[in-house]
């Protein structure tokens, strides 16, 4: 049973005395940071993550022997129950030169440890068949996704042209082929042999795409240019280890976007085959296999994210198998991605551990307060004593006063941070387009806006954390007033 | 004569100073009477406020008994001394002792909301407010129920703590120099209020004093010297 003077004392308190204040404004700022920064910081993330599941397949057959062929491993992959389709992958690192450059390409970035993989040319090169990737991973979704800075307004003011994705012909798309005309003015610009008529002209020039980070940084490029890859290997004989250069020559067929900038910006598309023949298997060979490195699987709808797991295990026995007993790993897109999903999860618990920093920091201003206001009202105590009020009755007091800063805090806390996440946006757009001001740099951040999150569990666990941190802050002091001897109270100077 | 409505049996009271224990009360015996008016005379450092704080259950005697109504309490848990204080005794300090961020109407109706719970008190508030508005009228402050100890002169600040002790009907008021702060007119005036409520409702009333004259007004003079009776 609460006796009646202590929340009424406790309320009178609140209203009266202006430091208490302070301490509600202490909680109300903390819940609404911790609200603000982490709906923010789960946005972000939350994106991320997307963008990074966007550039990954459902499932990833990897870690292959150097040799495999997929017309083997194609029929073994798709007859596992739960596969709906698979693409075929070849990855290889080269490098890239324009034939049209107006300076040949520097190796380093804007510092030394700032590697620039546009301007030194290095590029991961990523094989693929694009009917087949189509099928089966996102690459829809990559050639249509606009960059961050809007497609259409980034093309235009780069002179680009983005490729023609839905007019397309299957023959022309399997190797990013270019439109006959585009491809003979690039030659031309490039200086290189062309017929006189452009009517004449066929590309037979593969194609090769650039994620938008990676064309940006090389303004002068046009759709069409003209470049020359240019891939190495190693043989080993007799001890001996033997470099071989594969030379090719491609041409710019435009840009995608997974979102994901870590894949985007060193990974350069092209034609499988074109890969492959620069690698030694090339396919006019009837003797060459169809070179893999990986293979991209989807994976029905009707699989669960619980039976992926069992999926994954079957999948790999089965290639396992088809391979004479040599391991494969098979991995899901978080698996594919472990260090910047990794690296994500670290920086959020640190950005979590920070805030609860600065809940600690409003409850140490809560104890304060209220220890400075036991402090402040010892003979309050000692009159309340007198008066015939129990120790217990007494310290709930001081523990009312604790509860109304933390439950007036935390409510003025979570409207301001729910306010604060609605109109976080208008307001950096108003900021940006008055003073030039951005809170949240887009470009740094690859984002049209500032990424906003906030979940109903999340603001729960605010709620609640900071209405406990703070009546345990406001039971010490609570306690101490408890205890008090009624006449040292009394005496109290 | 009737039963002593508050007894003090052989009380000690020590305080420590380091491992020093000081004696302030030295045996003492006291019976308070039903509407008897008792002044405890001595100077400064006779022990005076210290046995008022024992008799009020503020305090625990080192030795010795406090009984109310023949019923040792002074060996009872601390909520029971505090209900048994709030049903059985008033407190009037030489410096009032009011709660600053709160009225004067406000200051008297705290003390009805000591024993009774949050949902008991709201459903007895209009009964508790008129009480109160009515014992501040009783001592002439209808007009200033709703101003603070701040807004009040000294003798009204007292006479809102007269009607603090009062209005919970205590059978003991206890004053500790209730005048020691006061002119000598306004003194005049908050004791002829004490007494005739007093007189009026029949209160054992214990006056804690070194003012041989107010002491004289009592029936009865208690002197105190170095912690024991001596007249």
């Amino acid at each position: 049973m609460t006796a009646a003077f202590s929340p009424f004392l406790a309320w009178r308190y609140f209203v009266t005395r202006r430091i208490n204040w302070l301490s509600t404004a202490g909680v109300m700022f903390a819940v609404w940071a911790m609200l603000l920064v982490d709906s923010v910081f789960t946005g972000f993330v939350s994106s991320i993550r997307q963008d990074v599941a966007n550039s990954s397949p459902h499932l990833l057959v990897t870690d292959l022997p150097h040799d495999t062929d997929y017309q083997v491993l194609q029929p073994v992959v798709e007859a596992v129950d739960g596969v709906a389709s698979s693409a075929p992958r070849l990855r290889h690192y080269g490098l890239l030169q324009p034939l049209r450059a107006p300076q040949r390409l520097s190796t380093a970035g804007s510092s030394q440890i700032d590697f620039d993989h546009a301007r030194s040319g290095f590029a991961l090169l990523l094989g693929v068949d694009p009917a087949r990737e189509l099928a089966t991973g996102n690459l829809r979704d990559w050639l249509s996704r606009e960059s961050p800075y809007g497609s259409s307004s980034f093309l235009q003011g780069n002179r680009l042209e983005q490729y023609p994705f839905a007019d397309v012909d299957a023959r022309q798309f399997g190797f990013f082929g270019l439109p006959g005309a585009v491809d003979w003015a690039a030659r031309k610009r490039a200086g290189l042999p062309v017929e006189p008529d452009v009517a004449d002209h066929r590309s037979n020039t593969p194609g090769v795409l650039f994620g938008y980070e990676r064309a940006l940084r090389l303004p002068w490029l046009r759709h069409g240019d003209p470049m020359e890859l240019v891939c190495v290997s190693f043989t080993e004989s007799g001890g001996k280890v033997t470099l071989h250069t594969h030379p090719s020559r491609v041409a710019f067929a435009g840009c995608y976007a997974t979102g994901h900038r870590g894949f985007d910006e060193p990974t350069v598309l092209l034609p499988i085959e074109t890969l492959r023949t620069m690698l030694g298997a090339d396919a006019a060979d009837p003797d060459s296999i169809a070179l893999v490195t990986d293979v991209a699987v989807r994976v029905r709808e009707s699989v669960s994210p619980d039976a992926l797991p069992d999926l994954q295990r079957r999948l790999r026995d089965a290639v396992q198998k088809a391979l004479g007993g040599k391991t494969c790993s098979v991995l899901d897109w978080r698996e594919q991605n472990p260090v910047m999903l990794g690296a994500i999860a670290h920086e959020q618990a640190m950005m979590q551990f920070v805030l609860f920093v600065v809940m600690i920091v409003a409850a140490t201003v809560i104890f304060a307060t209220l220890h400075l206001m036991v402090v402040q009202k010892t003979r309050d105590i000692g009159i309340l004593a007198s008066l015939g009020g129990s120790p217990r009755a007494i310290g709930a007091v001081f523990l009312g006063n604790g509860f109304a800063v933390a439950s007036i805090g935390t409510v003025l806390g979570v409207a301001l941070g729910i306010v604060s996440v609605r109109f976080l946006n208008p307001v950096n757009e108003w900021l940006y387009a008055t003073c030039g001001l951005e809170l949240f740099p887009r470009a740094l951040f690859d984002l049209s806006g500032i990424p906003v999150r906030l979940e109903a569990s999340w603001i729960a666990a605010v709620a609640i954390g900071a209405m406990l941190l703070s009546l345990f802050v406001a039971w010490l002091p609570a306690r101490k007033a408890a205890r008090l001897h009624p006449v040292q109270a009394l005496s109290h100077e | 004569m009737s039963a002593p409505v508050l007894e003090a049996i052989a009380v000690t009271k020590d305080y420590r100073l380091g491992k020093q224990p000081i004696p302030v009360l030295r045996g003492i015996d006291l019976a308070v009477q039903p509407g008897e008016k008792l002044a405890l005379l001595g100077t400064s450092g006779a022990g005076k406020s210290t046995l008022l704080h024992v008799l009020g259950l503020l305090d625990a005697p080192t030795t010795g008994e406090i009984r109310y109504d023949g019923e040792r309490v002074d060996q009872r848990s601390v909520a029971e001394r505090a209900r048994l204080r709030h049903r059985q005794i008033g407190f009037v300090f030489q410096f009032y002792h009011l709660i600053p961020e709160l009225t004067a109407l406000q200051n008297v109706m705290l003390s009805g909301m000591m024993a009774t719970s949050v949902l008991q008190y709201w459903g007895a508030r209009k009964a508790a407010k008129a009480a109160a508005i009515a014992m501040l009228e009783k001592v002439g402050l209808g007009h200033r129920l709703h101003h603070r100890p701040a807004e009040l002169s000294g003798g009204e600040r007292q006479r809102v703590a007269i009607a603090r002790a009062l209005v919970a009907e205590p059978r003991v008021i206890l004053a500790d120099e209730p005048t020691g702060n006061l002119d000598s007119q306004t003194a005049n005036g908050v004791v002829e209020l004490m007494f005739s409520i007093q007189r009026e409702r029949g209160l054992a009333f214990v006056l804690v004093t070194h003012d041989e004259n107010l002491a004289r007004r009592c029936d009865r003079i208690v002197r105190l010297r170095d912690g024991a009776v001596v007249g």
